[in-house]
């Protein structure tokens, strides 16, 4: 026999559930992670083309990454044209490449699939598009959840945000590559199910008399809406959905960008373009790492030597040379997640040369996010709108995805439709389960 | 932001919610007690310097340890005469052998042949961790001293480990494993001492151009601690090689770029110096003693030799010299580098390792007589086969 399961590709953190008519049974694909039913959407590609995922993915990364040795060499890149008004010649373009460097960690691969303009990356030797570095992803995914199961899968609902991207084109480019993606994968069957909607169908199980509600889908990508009238099969009715581009990765930026570039030498750093350029690159961390060049690190120790802002550069140095930068993404996304139940966090990074320590209150963070409030809340009214609804006729509003659990959104959340009616369902397993109830229909 | 900024925030926190004040309180507190504790090993460490008391501590322990040599010498009544009427030790046949090892601490053993050129061939992963496996010629009653990049040592008898047919096909699996590697360390290297009692220095050197020497009159303590240290000051750098070395001795580096310096051992510190200032890219690959009489030869990965003789390379006093170079800067570009060197005599051999696993003899005079040597894939390794202390081939 075989099975149709529920995948929710997340931005930050997938899953993989089963239905039986009765029960949603999590699959523990990722036994590593103290959560082994949720598993981080992120990939480690070695030189020799070993693809690992999830928490092995990230003790891969660190078992080779850390304290390694580096070994530059010069690589031909390619040739730039010049063309002028009496000359014309071609000169080589050389780039500086760590050949020691035993693989890729690739994060926010969903996001890739709805970057306009993004065609794919280079792993070492191969051109990765992707399309492929998804298929990679839920192929290891499959395999995974086929172990537990025992039993091949065939068939996968996999969950989409309402818009993947502002242009339809992107849109329906990015679910194409998706579905390609999967069939690529090995599941021969491939649909696809609104995020806010499988999250519906779950929050569905629990009640017992038909209700409006809003589901509030807030995960590490996207923010994903919809309003729907739940309760009974024969009822159900979508009456409107609505999404933006904002979510738990905005936040992780928005922190590095405001408080945390100063340890790295923002601010008493001003008239060098080169180092200024890599502190800017800090908030992205995928680029981070490609940075570390010798030419880079030749003009940090002239500016170190040169006393300008020593134990920032240094650490800057440490930063990208030491491979630290998804442990510091990860400790701001710590922090974050912290701020959600404390009043206040610590975010700090020691190393050799990087003594960072941040006290971060729940009010700097507020202020720190408040501009993406008014796009959340319009996004939030327009959807409801276009519903015609209005907010007293809503009986439910059901949070899920992690940055749901932000007090700012929940406030809002209670200041529009009342406190008593905002219900929490499981941040981490509502969307997943509710594909699998779809796949299950 | 500055601080001041920074302290109101918090308190605006506290303002909006004063239960966070508590976390608040407590956050700061913690910090408090980390900087206070670091506060306190830096004033320490401050007056150790100022008062000299590490100076003291290993003036302390050679005293002692000059002490303790006294007394053997006493308890033995040693003297140079009587050294020299010692009856001539009995000649325990021995064989030259070839080991070859990696980081991940296997090692074979291949009894050498005079007639036999190919060695044999090695299939599997030929790169651990980074590094490719390691040719080194032994007599089979050699004692081995084994140093991990953690700076831990091990001994082991080139007589306990398997012996490989010569000529045969072999994969890692089957190679001996005499001790292990822990977690988080590999092996650097391996090196003969059975020469110890006739040596003053254990002299190490880094991949990043670092030397250190110990005194072999520590070598108890050392080999019953099973740690003599890394020899490397960063957390990027790691052990490449040791040596056994006497005071006047001279020792040299080569690089994989290219450079070569030579230094005196006796002009070097107990501490861990730099003695080559090397490019960002750039490794040791290849560190020994430079006898009188010998000359420099090194290999590309492509096979081409050089061959410099040893008085063509001075001395460097500096710590800070960049060294000699040996490639020019045009081949350097076209991606030429080094991938071993050695000290050797016109009589000596080479042992080769390509890429494609094959381990073959050559013979210097061949080699520096051709400029070039022949292999099948790119040249992984080099070990220099120099019959020494009556170890005999056998014949085929």
């Amino acid at each position: 026999m075989s099975i149709k399961v529920g995948i929710d590709f997340g931005t930050s953190n997938s899953g993989i559930a089963v239905y039986d008519g009765n029960h949603v049974r999590l699959l523990p694909v990722d036994p590593k992670n103290v959560l082994p039913e949720v598993i981080k959407t992120v990939l480690y590609i070695t030189r020799e083309y070993h693809s690992y995922l999830g928490q092995e993915a990230v003790e891969a990364y660190y078992r080779d990454n850390v304290n390694r040795q580096r070994r530059f060499v010069k690589q031909w890149a390619g040739e730039i044209d010049f063309r002028g008004a009496d000359m014309h010649y071609v000169r080589d373009i050389f780039v500086y490449v760590d050949e020691l460097k035993p693989g890729r960690l690739l994060q926010y691969l969903k996001s890739a699939l709805r970057k306009e303009g993004y065609s794919g990356t280079q792993v070492f030797e191969r051109f990765y598009t992707a399309g492929d570095l998804a298929k990679t992803y839920l192929s290891l995914l499959k395999r995974r959840a086929e172990d537990v199961l025992g039993e091949p899968i065939h068939a996968a609902t996999l969950g989409r945000p309402v818009k993947f991207s502002e242009s339809a084109k992107q849109d329906q480019k990015a679910e194409e590559t998706l579905r390609q993606a999967a069939h690529e994968a090995g599941f021969k069957e491939v649909d696809f199910e609104l995020e806010p909607i499988a999250a519906a169908l779950y929050y569905e199980q629990s009640i017992s008399k038909p209700q409006n509600v809003v589901i509030f889908d807030f995960g590490g990508g996207t923010l994903d809406i919809a309003i729907m009238r739940l309760g009974d099969s024969r009822s159900r009715k979508v009456y409107a959905s609505g999404g933006v581009d904002i979510a738990g990765s905005d936040f992780d930026r928005t922190i590095i960008e405001k408080r945390m570039l100063s340890h790295f030498g923002y601010g008493r750093v001003k008239h060098h373009p080169e180092i200024l350029e890599m502190i800017h690159a800090i908030p992205d961390w995928m680029a981070l790492p490609e940075l570390g060049t010798p030419i880079n690190r030749n003009i940090l120790e002239k500016a170190i030597h040169a006393k300008i802002a020593p134990v920032r550069l240094k650490a800057l140095e440490e930063l990208i040379y030491n491979d630290l930068a998804f442990t510091f993404y990860n400790r701001v996304e710590a922090g974050k997640i912290a701020l959600s139940k404390e009043g206040a966090t610590v975010i700090s990074l020691e190393d050799k040369n990087i003594a960072l320590w941040e006290m971060y209150t729940r009010h700097q963070f507020e202020s720190d996010i408040r501009h993406y409030l008014a796009d959340v809340e319009k996004v939030l009214l327009d959807t409801l709108a276009k519903s015609g609804l209005e907010p007293g006729q809503i009986d439910a509003v059901v949070k899920t995805g992690g940055s749901s659990n932000i007090p700012l959104f929940t406030d809002m959340l209670a200041r529009i439709f009342g406190t008593d009616k905002v219900k929490e369902s499981n941040a981490l397993s509502s969307v997943v389960g509710g594909l699998a109830i779809k796949a299950g229909m | 932001m500055s601080f001041t900024s920074k302290i109101n925030e918090w308190m605006k926190e506290v303002e909006e919610r004063p239960e966070s004040a508590i976390t608040i309180v407590r956050l700061v507190v913690r910090r408090l007690r980390e900087l206070s504790e670091r506060n306190e090993e830096l004033l320490a460490e401050n007056i150790d310097l100022q008062h000299g008391t590490r100076v003291e501590e290993y003036q302390k322990r050679i005293a002692h340890l000059e002490y303790q040599l006294d007394m053997l010498k006493r308890r033995f009544g040693m003297d140079p005469a009587t050294m020299a009427n010692l009856p001539a030790p009995m000649d325990v046949p021995s064989a030259l052998n070839l080991l070859v090892y990696n980081s991940l601490g296997r090692i074979f053993r291949i009894e050498l042949d005079a007639e036999k050129k190919e060695i044999g061939n090695l299939t599997g992963e030929m790169i651990t961790d980074h590094e490719p496996p390691r040719l080194l010629a032994v007599s089979s009653n050699e004692n081995l001293l084994l140093l991990f990049t953690s700076g831990r040592v091990e001994t082991c008898s080139a007589n306990d480990i398997p012996m490989m047919q010569l000529g045969g096909t072999w994969t890692w699996e089957q190679a001996a494993l005499p001790s292990e590697p822990h977690a988080g360390e590999v092996l650097a290297c391996v090196i003969p001492f059975s020469r110890l009692p006739l040596s003053e220095f254990f002299l190490q050197v880094s991949r990043r151009g670092f030397a250190k020497k110990t005194l072999t009159s520590m070598s108890e303590s050392i080999l019953e601690n099973h740690f003599l240290g890394k020899g490397a000051l960063h957390k990027s750098d790691q052990p490449f090689d040791m040596m056994l070395s006497r005071k006047n001795d001279v020792a040299a580096l080569v690089t994989y770029e290219g450079k070569v310096t030579a230094f005196d051992v006796e002009d070097l510190s107990y501490t861990t110096d730099e003695r080559i200032k090397l490019s960002v890219t750039d490794y040791v690959i290849g560190a020994f003693i430079l006898p009188p009489a010998t000359s420099i030869l090194c290999v590309t990965q492509t096979g081409k030799v050089i061959h410099r003789e040893s008085k063509s390379i001075e001395a460097a006093k500096s710590s800070t010299s960049k060294g000699q170079s040996l490639i020019p800067p045009t081949r350097l570009e076209q991606g030429v580098r080094f991938m071993g060197a050695a000290a050797v005599k016109d009589s000596d051999q080479v042992a080769i390792l390509d890429a494609s696993g094959r381990i073959n003899l050559h013979d210097v005079s061949a080699m520096t007589g051709n400029g070039s040597v022949a292999a099948e894939g790119w040249i992984l390794s080099m070990g220099l086969i120099s019959p020494e202390g009556g170890a005999k081939r056998g014949a085929s």
